[in-house]
C-alpha cells in the first residue's frame, strides 16, 4: 500500500493549486472553483490519514471519513451560498472582475 | 481667676468671625459697616485681653488652654493650644489695643476705597493670626501664626493689586519672608531632634539642663535668629520693609511698626531659655541688631518719602529691641516692642493724616509748615518724634536708655565686644535724633513747599483719625513709666517679665555710673536734634545740598546698595535660568512632542497601502500567513 | 502503487487545469475530472462510501451548479488586463514555499502503515453501515447541525436571488411601478439600480 505521507504532498500539491487558482484568477467564478479544490484536496489528506488510523482502532480510523462526510456537505452548502451571493452580485455587472469588487478599501 | 484669663483664648476667634464676616458678606454691607464690624471685633479682644491681664496679675500663674490634639505619629505629639502667661498677654495688650486705634482710624482713612471690606477682613485675619502667634504653646502653632502674619502682610501690602509695583512689593516681602520662615521651619526640626518635643514650656524648661554652647544649641539659636530677620527686618532680610508702605498707611502702622515686625524679637524672648545656653548664637544676635539700627538710621538720614524714613525707623528701632535680647536683657527689648508701638503707630498715623490731607502726596521735599494747618497732627507728631528721640520723661527714653545700659553690663556680651556694641548705639540713638528731627522738620515746620493745588485742600483729619492720634501720643507719653530703671525705683515691667523669660547676667553697677550713662544717653539725644537744628533751621539745609553727591550720601539714599545687590545675585539669576528653562521647554521639549505627533500620519501612510479593498490581495495575505505556519513547524520538526 | 502514480497525474493535471484554462467551462470540466479522479483514490483508501457520494454530490451537483450559474451570467473568458501584476508570481511562490513546508512535515513524521487485514478490519472498506455506525452515535450532534446547515443555506440561496413579487412591492404612484426593488443583503448600487426598470436582462 501506498504510504500515507504521498497522499499527504499530494494533497498539498493539490491545495497549493487552488490556493494559486484564488489568487490568480480574476473572474469570480474561476475563483469559486478554484476553493472547491483546495476543499477536495483537505479532504484527500483526511481521507488518508482516516486509513492510517487503522491500527487504533476501528472507530478512530472512521472519525477521518466521517469527518469527510462532513466537509462534503458543508462544501455543498456553501457553493449554494456563495454562488447565490455571486448572482446577487454579478446580476447587474458587466463583467465578473473580482477587482472591481474593492469597496471595503482603506 | 484661672477661667477668666482662659476667656481671652475667645480673642483670636473673634477677630476670625469678623474677618469672614467681611470676607463673604462684606460687600453687600454699606460703610463704615465692615470697618466698625472689624474695630468692634478688635475691640473686643482688648477687652478679653484686659481681663487676662488683671487675671495674670492676680494669681502670677500662666494658664494653658488646650484646644485639640494636632498629630500623633510616633515620638511626635502636637498638640495645639494657648499658653498665656505675662509675655503673651502683654503682647496682646499691645496688639488689640493700638490694633483697635488703628482700625478705628482706617474707617475713616479707607473711606471711599473700592476694597473697602476686603482691608478690613484682612485686617481682622492679621489681628487674628498675630494673636495665634503670641498665645501659641507650641512652635508648630506658633508657626501657623507666623505664616498667616506673612500672608496678611503680603495681601496688605499689596492692597491696591492693580498697580503692578504695589504687587511687586507684596512677592518681594513674602519671598524675603520665606528665607525667615525656611530658618524657622529647620529650627523646628532641629529643636524636635535635641528636645524631643514641640511644646515651648517644655524645651524651655529642659534648656538649663543641655550641653552648654553646644553646637546644636548654637544652630537651633542661629536659626531662630535667621526666622526672625526676616520677620523683623533686620540684616540680611531688611529689604523688603521700605518697599512694603506700597500698601495703605495704618497697615504700615500695624503690621510694619506695632506688631509684626516684633515677632521676631517675641520668638527671641519666649525661647530665652535655649538661648540663654547658647551664648554664641546670642551674640550674633546682639550683632546683628546693633548693626542693622545703625545702618538703617544711616540710610534713614537720606530719603525724600515721608514713610521710607520711617520704614528705616523701624528697621533701626527693632534693631534696638533685639540687640537688647541679645544682651541677654529680653525684658528691655520687651518693653521697647511696648513704646515704640505708641510713637512709631502714631508717626505712621500721622504721615497718613498728612497724605490724607494732601490727596496721596508722599514726597517731603513738596512738604512743609504743615503744623500750623493740621494743629492735632503737628502737635501729636511732634510729641512722637521727641519719643523717639529719647527725649527725657517721654517713653522711649526709658526704654533705650534700659537697651544702652543692658548692653554695656551683660555678662554674655562682654567677651563680644559688649563696649563696642554699646557705643555704636549710643551712635545711632543720636542719628535717630537727627533723621527725626529732619523729619518733623520737613514735614511740619519750616517753609511751605506745597503744589498749589494741594496747598488750597489741606485740611485737618476728621475726628476718626486724629482720636486715634491722641490716644497714642498719650500713651507715647506714658507708656514709659512702667520701666522706671531699677536703681532708682521699682521696674515694673522686669518684673512682670521675669516669669516668663530668663534674664542674663549682668554686672552691677554704681548708681553713679548708672546717672552717668543716663546723662549721656540725654546728651546725645539733644546733640542729635540740635544737629539737625543747626543743619535745617540756621543752615536752612545749606550742608545738605553741599553733602549731596558725596558717597555717604548716595549710601544713605540706597540704604547701601541691599537691593541692587539681592536684585544681581538672586533675582536676575533666577530670572535668567527660568528664561533659559522656557527656551529648552518650548523649543526642544514642544517641538520634540510635535515632531513625535507627526511620525503617526507617516506611519498611518504606509500602512494605508495595504487596506487596498483587492480581494485578492487579502487572500493572498492570508495563504502567506498560513505558508508561513507550515514552514515555521517544519523547521521545528526538523531541528527536532 | 502504479495505480497512485496515474491518479497523481489526473489529479495534478486536473489542478492545473483549473487554474490555468481560460474559458470557465473548460476550467469546470478540468475540475470533474479532478473529481472523479479523486473518487477513485477513495475507493483505492478503502473509502467507498465517500467515492460514491463524491460522485454524486460534487461532480453530479455541485459543479452541475457552477455550470449553471456560468450560463446564467454567462461569463466569458477574462478579458481586462491584471492590475496587480505582483501577485501572480508571489502566488506560485507561495504555493511553492506551501507545498514544500506540508511535505517537509509529512516525511519528517512518518508513522508505519498498518496490515491490511487491520484496515480492513478497522475501516470495513468504509461502507455506508460502518460509516453510519459512528455518524449517528459520536456525531450525532454534529450530523443534525449539518441539517440545520443545509437548510440555512438552502432559505439564503433563495431568498438572495429571489426578487420581491409584484404585488408586494411599495406603491408610489404610476411611476414607481417597476421601481427599483429593495437588494436583500443590503448591497445598495443605487445608480445602477435606477435603470433597472423591468429589464429582463437576467
Amino acid at each position: 500500500m501506498v504510504p500515507t505521507e504521498y497522499y499527504v504532498g499530494l494533497s498539498a500539491i493539490l491545495f497549493a493549486l487552488g490556493s494559486v487558482g484564488v489568487l490568480t484568477r480574476r473572474s469570480a467564478i474561476m475563483l469559486f472553483l478554484s476553493v472547491e479544490l483546495m476543499l477536495n484536496a483537505a479532504n484527500l489528506a483526511m481521507v488518508a490519514f482516516a486509513r492510517g488510523w487503522a491500527a487504533s482502532g476501528s472507530k478512530t480510523a472512521l472519525d477521518g471519513q466521517t469527518a469527510v462526510f462532513i466537509v462534503l456537505a458543508i462544501a455543498a452548502a456553501e457553493v449554494a451560498v456563495g454562488l447565490g451571493i455571486l448572482v446577487a452580485i454579478f446580476r447587474n455587472r458587466v463583467s465578473t472582475n473580482v477587482d472591481e469588487l474593492a469597496e471595503v478599501r482603506g | 481667676m484661672n477661667d477668666l484669663v482662659a476667656w481671652a483664648s475667645l480673642a483670636p476667634l473673634l477677630a476670625l468671625v469678623g474677618s469672614l464676616i467681611n470676607a463673604f458678606f462684606g460687600r453687600s454691607l454699606k460703610e463704615p459697616a465692615p470697618g466698625i464690624i472689624a474695630s468692634v471685633a478688635v475691640g473686643l479682644g482688648f477687652v478679653l485681653s484686659l481681663l487676662a491681664f488683671f487675671g495674670i496679675a492676680g494669681t502670677g500663674e500662666a494658664v494653658r488652654v488646650g484646644l485639640w490634639d494636632f498629630l500623633r505619629a510616633g515620638d511626635l505629639e502636637l498638640s495645639l493650644g494657648f499658653h498665656l502667661d505675662q509675655l503673651s498677654v502683654l503682647m496682646m495688650l499691645i496688639i488689640t489695643g493700638v490694633g483697635f486705634l488703628i482700625h478705628v482710624y482706617s474707617i475713616g482713612y479707607m473711606h471711599g476705597d473700592d476694597g473697602y471690606s476686603r482691608y478690613f477682613a484682612q485686617m481682622n485675619l492679621f489681628v487674628a493670626s498675630m494673636l495665634v502667634l503670641v498665645m501659641a504653646d507650641s512652635f508648630v502653632f506658633m508657626f501657623v501664626g507666623w505664616e498667616g502674619v506673612g500672608v496678611c502682610s503680603f495681601l496688605l501690602i499689596g492692597f491696591w493689586y492693580k498697580d503692578l509695583a504695589n504687587a511687586s512689593a507684596g512677592r518681594k516681602a513674602f519671598i524675603v519672608n520665606r528665607v525667615g520662615d525656611f530658618g524657622f521651619l529647620v529650627a523646628m526640626f532641629l529643636t524636635f531632634k535635641v528636645f524631643g518635643t514641640l511644646d515651648i514650656q517644655t524645651v524651655n524648661a529642659m534648656a538649663p539642663t543641655m550641653l552648654y554652647g553646644s553646637a546644636a544649641l548654637t544652630g537651633i539659636g542661629l536659626l531662630y535668629l535667621l526666622a526672625a530677620t526676616g520677620k523683623s527686618a533686620q540684616l540680611p532680610l531688611q529689604v523688603w520693609l521700605p518697599d512694603a508702605m506700597a500698601g495703605p498707611t495704618p497697615v504700615s502702622a500695624l503690621i510694619h511698626a506695632a506688631t509684626m515686625v516684633t515677632a521676631g524679637v517675641y520668638l527671641i524672648a519666649r525661647t530665652s531659655a535655649v538661648y540663654a545656653v547658647a551664648p554664641g548664637a546670642l551674640a550674633t544676635v546682639a550683632w546683628v541688631g546693633v548693626l542693622t539700627a545703625l545702618i538703617a538710621a544711616i540710610a534713614a538720614v537720606g530719603q525724600t518719602d515721608i514713610k521710607r524714613v520711617l520704614a528705616y525707623s523701624t528697621i533701626s528701632q527693632v534693631g534696638f529691641m533685639i540687640a537688647a535680647v541679645g544682651a541677654g536683657a529680653y525684658w528691655a527689648g520687651i518693653f521697647h516692642v511696648f513704646t515704640h508701638a505708641f510713637f512709631k503707630g502714631l508717626l505712621f498715623l500721622a504721615a497718613g493724616s498728612v497724605m490724607h490731607a494732601l490727596g496721596g502726596e508722599q514726597d517731603m521735599r513738596k512738604m512743609g509748615g504743615l503744623g500750623k494747618r493740621m494743629k492735632i497732627t503737628g502737635t501729636t507728631a511732634l510729641i512722637a518724634t521727641l519719643a523717639i528721640a529719647g527725649v527725657p520723661f517721654l517713653s522711649s527714653f526709658f526704654s533705650k536708655d534700659a537697651i544702652l545700659a543692658a548692653t554695656f553690663t551683660s555678662g554674655t556680651l562682654a567677651d563680644a565686644g559688649g563696649g563696642v556694641l554699646y557705643a555704636l548705639l549710643l551712635i545711632t540713638a543720636g542719628i535717630t535724633a537727627l533723621y527725626m528731627f529732619r523729619w518733623y522738620y520737613l514735614v511740619f515746620a519750616g517753609p511751605e513747599r506745597l503744589d498749589r493745588g494741594a496747598s488750597q485742600r489741606v485740611h485737618e483729619s476728621p475726628g476718626v483719625m486724629t482720636v486715634p492720634l491722641v490716644v497714642l501720643a498719650i500713651g507715647s507719653v506714658l507708656a514709659g513709666y512702667v520701666g522706671l530703671p531699677a536703681f532708682l525705683t521699682d521696674n515694673r515691667i522686669m518684673n512682670w517679665l521675669s516669669h516668663s523669660t530668663t534674664t542674663g547676667e549682668f554686672t552691677h553697677l554704681g548708681v553713679a555710673t548708672e546717672w552717668l550713662m543716663l546723662l549721656g544717653a540725654v546728651v546725645v539725644a539733644f546733640i542729635g536734634l540740635g544737629v539737625g537744628y543747626w543743619v535745617y533751621v540756621v543752615g536752612k539745609g545749606a550742608l545738605v545740598k553741599r553733602l549731596d553727591n558725596t558717597p555717604i550720601a548716595g549710601a544713605s539714599r540706597g540704604a547701601f546698595g541691599f537691593d541692587a545687590l539681592y536684585k544681581a545675585v538672586f533675582v536676575d539669576t533666577g530670572s535668567g535660568a527660568a528664561e533659559a528653562v522656557t527656551l529648552l521647554d518650548r523649543e526642544v521639549v514642544d517641538r520634540g512632542f510635535v515632531g513625535l505627533g507627526g511620525v503617526a500620519p507617516l506611519l498611518g501612510g504606509l500602512i494605508r497601502r495595504w487596506q487596498s479593498g483587492n480581494v485578492r490581495a487579502y487572500a493572498f495575505a492570508m495563504l502567506l500567513g498560513a505558508a508561513g505556519l507550515t514552514l515555521v513547524a517544519a523547521l521545528v520538526g526538523v531541528l527536532k | 502503487m502504479v495505480g497512485f502514480i496515474i491518479l497523481a497525474v489526473i489529479l495534478v493535471a486536473g489542478g492545473v487545469g483549473v487554474v490555468l484554462l481560460r474559458q470557465p467551462v473548460h476550467a469546470a470540466l478540468s475540475l470533474v475530472a479532478t473529481l472523479l479522479a479523486l473518487a477513485v483514490t477513495y475507493v483505492t483508501l478503502q473509502a467507498h462510501f465517500l467515492a460514491a457520494i463524491q460522485v454524486i454530490v460534487y461532480a453530479g451537483a455541485i459543479l452541475v451548479l457552477f455550470l449553471f450559474v456560468i450560463m446564467l451570467l454567462n461569463v466569458g473568458g477574462e478579458t481586462s488586463v491584471d492590475r496587480v501584476t505582483w501577485l501572480k508570481p508571489a502566488a506560485w511562490i507561495a504555493g511553492g514555499i506551501t507545498v514544500a513546508g506540508v511535505v517537509a512535515i509529512a516525511f519528517l513524521s512518518r508513522t508505519p502503515l498498518p496490515e491490511a487485514a487491520v484496515v480492513n478490519a478497522a475501516l470495513g472498506g468504509g461502507n455506508a453501515d460502518r460509516i453510519g455506525e459512528v455518524l449517528f452515535s459520536d456525531y450525532l450532534l454534529a450530523f443534525q447541525l449539518v441539517g440545520v446547515l443545509l437548510m440555512t443555506g438552502v432559505v439564503a440561496a433563495v431568498s438572495l436571488v429571489q426578487r420581491a413579487a409584484p404585488e408586494t412591492r411599495p406603491q408610489r404612484g404610476p411611476a414607481a411601478r417597476g421601481a427599483p426593488h429593495e437588494p436583500f443583503l443590503g448591497v445598495r448600487h443605487p445608480e445602477e439600480h435606477a435603470g433597472d426598470v423591468a429589464h429582463g436582462s437576467h
